[in-house]
């Protein structure tokens, strides 16, 4: 029986649920544009989601105003992956979040003032460590006991997904929500734009011509049970979470080696976790961020596991933008609807094949096929390299 | 359920204290001083000289520490590097933050790609070229005991050495936060360092036996999950022959320590004192248990339960 999906939540630039993601998937809408609610950056366009903090709380019922905007997502998404569920006194329950910003969007209102010497309201950094951002999400759910997160930086939601996985295989929990959050600031705007990675125009994932990313924001989450919270809890199994692995690239603290040697042994390592051949992966969400470095280096790695035989690929980002410790969840949550509905979704703005590798990703919706198991990657800061793989529920 | 005893092969920390390659500190350490610095070694032994330059404190920490353990362990190269960490690398998040706040045009990049929390790992990972399981925990007061938490689980996975660790680094601002949001620290704030090797075997220099660890996130009966973990592990509170705590002494216990005041206060204290307590175990023979009751956050309980490793 293994790891089980049993229950996904989504917030992005797309949308605001799993149906309205899916919804802009099929129709091949992006969320990227101008910035509307975020307000002073130098970013052109972004995948903003479209909503404002007091809509978000307003909608969420969170009284205080000392919440980051990375918990307020994270709690969207987290209550929609939760669903009805009941807390319970016998199922060992968990959640495991990720982010790479944690509160910033609150720290840099404050730290603005501060410089100005504006009367800061130093309240506004209760919110600021990655920890923290977790706390909330558990207590508005009312889950006790195992709160953890992790930063990895753009591999963190891929890693949460991990953790919660061996943790049930561990006997160590029941069940856990697992997933990632991660709301737009000018420090990451400025951060990517420092190191002349950030697009002003819509990123184009893939393409020769592709000049770098676009960040967004949002968060995904997943709740993932075991044998015996299914037995209590009786929930419908979605998918399986079969196979996983994390490794490292050991080459450069940004930048991705140019053999893609720790993504390969990500994608490697999680498929044959999975037990599965490499020729059963129905799909590969990628993730294709967009910038020179990364796209190439994945598409190497994806020739050095599959070598001829690479399966259709998109990355999504040209949808969302990239969510950072997010983008893992979030498109662990987009393969989930993969295989749900046997979709391939389209790599949106690709044109011409990168010279080097020649790999051309799916551009269509493409509906006809079955889509049996998804490889999801997500490589980030540190040379950190997770992928994983997802399976239908048998 | 009794699983079986890790072992932790090496320590290393770099404080506020003489603990760096100073084994027996245990013995002779008074409280941190309010004036008192980082005491740092020559990190030039351990880092090349043109990374070492763009490294902030708490990475220089970090990979000093984790170089040392690699060699105390002689076991070659660790299988997965897993670090927890309250606050991350706040000298680097504050110097962009600065920097994209007041200086228009084009920014220099590099105090932002060392601004992740995730630094740490990867830098280690760079310096050692190691290509395993890279990880970065940041809960709060209990990011190391969920560090920790998951390097024993890739050793119950298959794992045989896992490096393992946590760093937290003070910075000018934090001071005035403290006093800003009433936060009553019992000792000055600081920043500190400790990596381990945690092994599945004794190979004959392991100084003491990772027997169990816990966390709770959101307690609201800590003695109750204090009496139940002790129970699992088939001890009374006066089986413990020392517990080292932040917070709330442990009733009942032979003896106890505040080790606060001895590392000072930072998210990932309790780090300092499994060094602290690893110490002990190797230098008197007369203690067998030793309990970390981490409850620095209130809200937060960290358990870790050390045994001498039977000769």
């Amino acid at each position: 029986m293994g790891v089980c999906i049993t229950g996904i939540g989504i917030v992005s630039a797309i949308g605001m649920s799993v149906e309205e993601n899916l919804n802009a998937l099929r129709e091949g809408k992006t969320g990227i544009g101008p910035l509307h609610y975020l307000r002073g950056t130098k970013a052109q366009l972004a995948g903003e989601v479209k909503a404002s903090n007091d809509d978000l709380r307003a909608s969420l019922g969170v009284g205080t105003g000392y919440v980051s905007r990375t918990s307020l997502l994270g709690l969207q998404a987290a209550r929609e992956a939760w669903g009805d569920n009941k807390r319970s006194g016998v199922i060992r329950t968990g959640i495991i979040s990720a982010t790479s910003v944690g509160g910033m969007d609150r720290s840099e209102v404050f730290y603005k003032d501060y410089l100005a010497q504006n009367s800061p309201d130093y309240q506004l950094l209760t919110t600021h460590d990655s920890g923290s951002t977790t706390e909330r999400i558990a207590r508005e759910l009312g889950i006790t006991g195992y709160i953890d997160t992790l930063s990895t930086a753009c591999s963190s939601g891929v890693n949460a997904i991990m953790l919660g996985a061996r943790l049930i295989l561990q006997g160590t929990l029941d069940r856990v929500l697992v997933g990632g959050s991660d709301a737009l600031s000018g420090f990451t705007i400025d951060g990517f734009r420092s190191l002349m990675i950030y697009d002003d125009q819509w990123c184009r994932p893939f393409d020769d011509s592709r000049a770098g990313l676009n960040l967004g924001e949002g968060a995904g989450f997943l709740l993932l049970e075991g044998e015996k919270s299914l037995e209590l809890t009786g929930n419908k199994p979605i998918c399986n979470v079969s196979g996983w692995a994390n490794a490292a690239d050991a080459y450069h603290q940004t930048a991705s080696s140019p053999d893609g040697k720790g993504a390969t042994l990500a994608i490697q390592n999680a498929i044959s976790r999975a037990g599965i051949g490499l020729d059963q992966i129905s799909y590969v969400n990628a993730h294709g961020t967009g910038t020179k470095n990364n796209d190439h280096s994945e598409s190497v790695a994806l020739q050095n596991v599959f070598g001829d035989r690479v399966p259709p690929f998109s990355s999504t980002k040209a949808f969302t933008g990239h969510t950072l410790a997010a983008a893992g969840a979030i498109e662990a949550v987009f393969s989930v609807l993969a295989i749900q509905h046997n979709l391939i979704f389209p790599n949106l703005n690709y044109r011409t094949p990168i010279a080097e590798t020649g790999l051309v990703p799916a551009t269509r919706l493409e509906t006809g096929a079955e889509v049996n198991a998804v490889l999801s990657n997500s490589f980030g800061f540190g040379g950190n390299n997770s992928s994983l793989v997802l399976t239908k529920y048998e | 359920m009794s699983k079986p005893a890790l072992y932790i092969s090496a320590a290393s920390t770099i404080s506020h204290q003489p603990t760096f390659r100073n084994a027996g500190f245990s013995e002779t350490l008074g409280p941190v001083e309010a004036s008192s610095a980082l005491i740092s070694p020559d990190y030039k032994a351990y880092i090349d000289a043109g990374l070492l330059r763009r490294m902030s404190k708490i990475l220089r920490m970090s990979v000093a520490c984790a170089k040392d353990c690699v060699e105390q362990a002689g076991s070659g190269q660790p299988d997965a590097i897993v670090v927890g960490t309250g606050l991350g690398c706040l000298q680097d998040t504050e110097k962009f933050l600065n920097t994209s706040l007041t200086v228009e045009g084009l920014l220099p990049p590099t105090s932002f790609i060392q601004s992740t929390h995730n630094t740490m790992a990867g830098q280690i990972s760079l310096s050692l070229g190691n290509h395993g399981y890279n990880m970065t925990h940041t809960q709060n007061t209990l990011s190391f005991e969920h560090a920790l938490l998951d390097a024993a689980m890739l050793l119950r996975e298959g794992d045989r050495n896992v490096l393992v660790g946590a760093a937290d680094e003070h910075i000018d601002i934090l001071n005035d936060i403290a006093v800003q949001l009433a936060f009553e620290a019992t000792a000055p704030l600081t920043s500190a360092a400790s990596f381990f090797i945690l092994s599945d075997e004794h190979t004959g220099n392991a100084a003491a036996a990772l027997a169990d660890l816990f966390t709770s996130g959101a307690t609201d009966n800590a003695q109750e999950e204090i009496d139940a973990f002790l129970d699992r592990n088939g001890l009374q509170p006066g089986d413990i022959d020392l517990a080292l705590y932040a917070g709330k002494p442990v009733s009942g216990v032979a003896r106890n320590i505040d080790y606060l005041p001895l590392a000072g206060v930072y998210p990932t204290a309790s780090a300092f004192a499994m060094h602290y307590a690893v110490d002990v175990l190797s230098e008197n023979s007369k203690v067998r248990n030793v309990l970390i009751c981490n409850t620095l956050r209130k809200s937060n309980l960290g358990l870790i339960l050390l045994q001498a490793v039977e000769a």
